[in-house]
């Protein structure tokens, strides 16, 4: 195996300015050398690190300063097609500042701000991910939608495929953190693409935002109603939708999971289908530490009692999860326990992490399996 | 007698004109497109290979005007679709069942002689969830030619004889691909009779719709159905041929013991494969096909007719 750049330029020490820049324009950052990964900090500070949250690797992860320079370095392993996003936290004294990396362009956005990305040799961002011309849009309708159950106007924004058609009929999505979905996942555009190849059938779907999501999204009467009670039955009644089970699927990431799979529970056979990407099925087995903190403690006992009874509230069920979350471990867990009440899963894993991009890029292979698209009907 | 051509796909490879030409035609040509759907007016390209004597029966339009105008008609249609699509519905599942025990008895040890019979008994299962399906089939174009007769609107009526009139000029007709079940439907709705006298030349979706049956096929679908699916009848002018377009592309044509399922499930018709450059003709209203042509046989395995 080659010896890695930055080995090589440790023997050129000491190290000038001009030889640094050289070596960061022409390598980038971070340097990607087959399943080795080195990140590159320049500055005079007393520690660098960087900060991700990989489960598996050290976090923070302390970079080293290269020779006397300003220059430092960290190289990690990273499997193929790995993808993580990640800060870089500087101390300078009793300083201590946290950051995107500012040796490497690449971004992904969040509710929580922006992280850098590090993607590994065989991540390839998904080609239905970016505009397709050729690809006809939908169209966003934004409404209010009075809830009783929620007791306000609840926001929404309703997706009608390209060639909406009143004559056709329609399965329906619903999205939970549906402003995120859009905004951060670019499932607006992901559908369009999606659609126009054929992968996945036409469809209306609804995309909710929370208003306070902690509250609404573990296991929450009132939020479960609204959806079940009011805003499916409304659609129903106003756009061309079919009318059964199979054709209503609930989906959501992270705490939009586990309200998915709440009111799943809460209206067993209302929906065919459920999308959980990343859920956060934190459970315990004994006791109730479970370790995630007070938001998670109504999470925890409707998992908990959920794995208690198990029951088929759906008859298919998309799972996804990132192999490097904490939220891996219950994720895999959970898996034989919906098989076992009755429900079709297809679970699948990626080298990621709980970010948006993750469950963006897990939207192909959930949305064709859950709406198959019309390809068998169509020759050329 | 006249003469029927089928072709493989021509996005790539386009033989159409040359096709056409070798038939002799020197009148107007009809041409059927309507399994484009919306994009049936983006017929300039085919009207070129045609030397600019296409005449566009433009069935997917005069559809979206029945559609319009006749809201009975259109009621009738939703109605059938929404049933269409649930007896589809019932028959993926009872299909793939069915298909998948074909496979589970095929790869079981049998010491003692049950297996084949066991095998063809599950095979014997699966003609038996198609005969369900093409009889529910019928049972609903029955149902909706009592509740909604075609012959009773009177914009389809129009359209039919607009549609009958062009046809009547027209010496030849092409077929072309895209959705199938669009392309078969229009067909039926206005009543589309090919002449006896006038050539046809179809591809895809085209050349499915001119067999009696037409069977929905692509291994590589990421999901959904995996077996390949009766879908309706077509226009049985080349009878006892299951057209197989693309089939390089959307066949596990590797995979003789899936081939050979496919093959002996539809025993009474030859499985055509229709890949780019094909060309099989059937001259002088003939059905059977020609010499050369390519078919996946009871092995599984593709072979050439009249190659021992």
């Amino acid at each position: 195996m080659e010896r890695l750049a930055v080995n090589r330029l440790r023997e050129r020490l000491p190290l000038d300015g001009p030889t640094i820049d050289r070596f960061v324009e022409r390598y980038g950052c971070p340097i990607i050398e087959g399943e080795r990964a080195t990140f590159l900090y320049r500055g005079n500070v007393d520690e660098v690190w960087v900060r991700h949250r990989v489960v598996g690797l050290p976090d923070p992860l302390p970079l080293k300063r290269i020779g006397e320079s300003d220059l430092w370095a960290v190289t990690t392993v990273l499997p193929e097609g790995s993808r993580v996003e990640y800060q870089i936290e500087i101390r300078k004294g009793d300083h201590y500042e946290r950051f995107n990396d500012p040796l490497n362009p690449r971004l992904a956005h969040s509710p929580m701000g922006s992280s850098s990305v590090c993607a590994a040799i065989g991540y390839r961002v998904p080609d239905w991910v970016a505009h397709d011309p050729e690809a006809r849009p939908g169209t966003l309708v934004e409404e209010q939608v009075h809830s009783k159950a929620l007791r306000r106007d609840q926001p929404v924004q309703i997706y009608l495929p390209a060639r909406f058609n009143r004559a056709q009929r329609y399965p329906l999505l619903v999205v939970h953190d549906g402003t995120d979905y859009l905004q951060f996942a670019a499932m607006k555009t992901v559908l369009d693409n999606l659609i126009h190849r054929l992968d996945v059938d036409p469809l209306v779907a609804v995309f909710v935002p929370p208003r306070d999501r902690l509250k609404e999204y573990p296991n929450h009467a009132p939020h479960a109603r609204f959806i079940a009670r009011e805003l499916v039955p409304l659609l129903t009644e106003r756009l061309p939708l079919i009318d059964t089970p199979e054709a209503r699927c609930l989906m959501g990431s992270s705490f939009g999971g586990i309200a998915s799979l709440s009111t799943a529970v809460r209206y067993p056979g209302f929906f065919g289908s459920l999308m959980l990407q990343s859920a956060s099925l934190v459970f315990t087995d004994i006791g109730f530490d479970h370790g995630g903190g007070p938001a998670f403690d109504p999470v925890v006992k409707f998992v908990n009692r959920f794995r208690e009874k198990p029951s088929a509230v759906v008859d298919r069920l998309f799972m996804s999860c990132g192999v490097y979350e904490p939220l891996i471990t219950p994720n895999r867990s959970m898996v034989p326990v919906f098989r076992h009440a009755g429900m079709t899963v297809r679970y699948t894993e990626s080298r990621d992490g709980h970010n948006w991009e993750n469950w963006r890029d897990r939207l192909g292979d959930g949305l064709a399996w859950l709406f198959p698209g019309p390809q068998k009907f169509v020759y050329e | 007698m006249s003469t029927t051509i089928l072709l493989g796909p021509q996005r790539f490879t386009t033989t159409v004109g040359a096709t056409v030409r070798s038939l002799g035609v020197t009148g107007r040509i009809a041409m059927v497109n309507s399994g484009w759907e919306e994009r049936e007016s983006d017929d300039a390209e085919l009207a070129g290979h045609l030397d600019g004597r296409g005449v566009n029966l433009r069935l997917h339009h005069r559809m979206m005007d029945v559609l319009a105008k006749d809201q009975h008609f259109a009621a009738a249609a939703v109605a059938f679709r929404d049933r269409m699509d649930e007896l589809r519905a019932f028959y993926g599942i009872r299909l793939q069942a069915a298909i998948d025990a074909v496979h589970a008895v095929a790869h079981r040890t049998s010491i003692h002689a049950v297996g084949p019979i066991a095998e063809e008994s599950a095979m014997e299962a699966v003609r038996e969830v198609d005969r369900w399906y093409a009889a529910e089939l019928e049972e609903l174009y029955g149902s909706v030619r009592a509740t909604a007769p075609l012959d009773e609107s009177g914009t389809i009526g129009w359209h039919r004889g607009e549609i009958g009139a062009l046809l009547d000029e027209c010496e030849a007709v092409v077929i072309a691909g895209g959705n199938v079940r669009t392309l078969l439907r229009t067909l039926r709705v206005f009543d589309v009779t090919l002449r006896p006298e006038q050539s046809v030349v179809a591809w895809s979706a085209g050349a499915m719709a001119l067999t009696d049956e037409v069977v929905l096929f692509h291994d590589f679908t990421p999901h959904g159905v995996a077996a390949a699916e009766l879908h309706d009848r077509g226009l049985g002018r080349l009878p006892g041929i299951v057209a197989l377009p693309h089939a390089k592309r959307r066949l596990l044509l590797d995979g003789h013991e899936r081939m050979s399922v496919l093959a002996r499930r539809f025993a009474e018709h030859r499985l055509l494969l229709l890949d780019d450059g094909a060309v099989v003709r059937f001259p002088d209203g003939a059905t059977e096909l020609p010499v050369g042509a390519r078919v996946i046989d009871r092995t599984g395995h593709v072979s050439v007719v009249g190659v021992a």
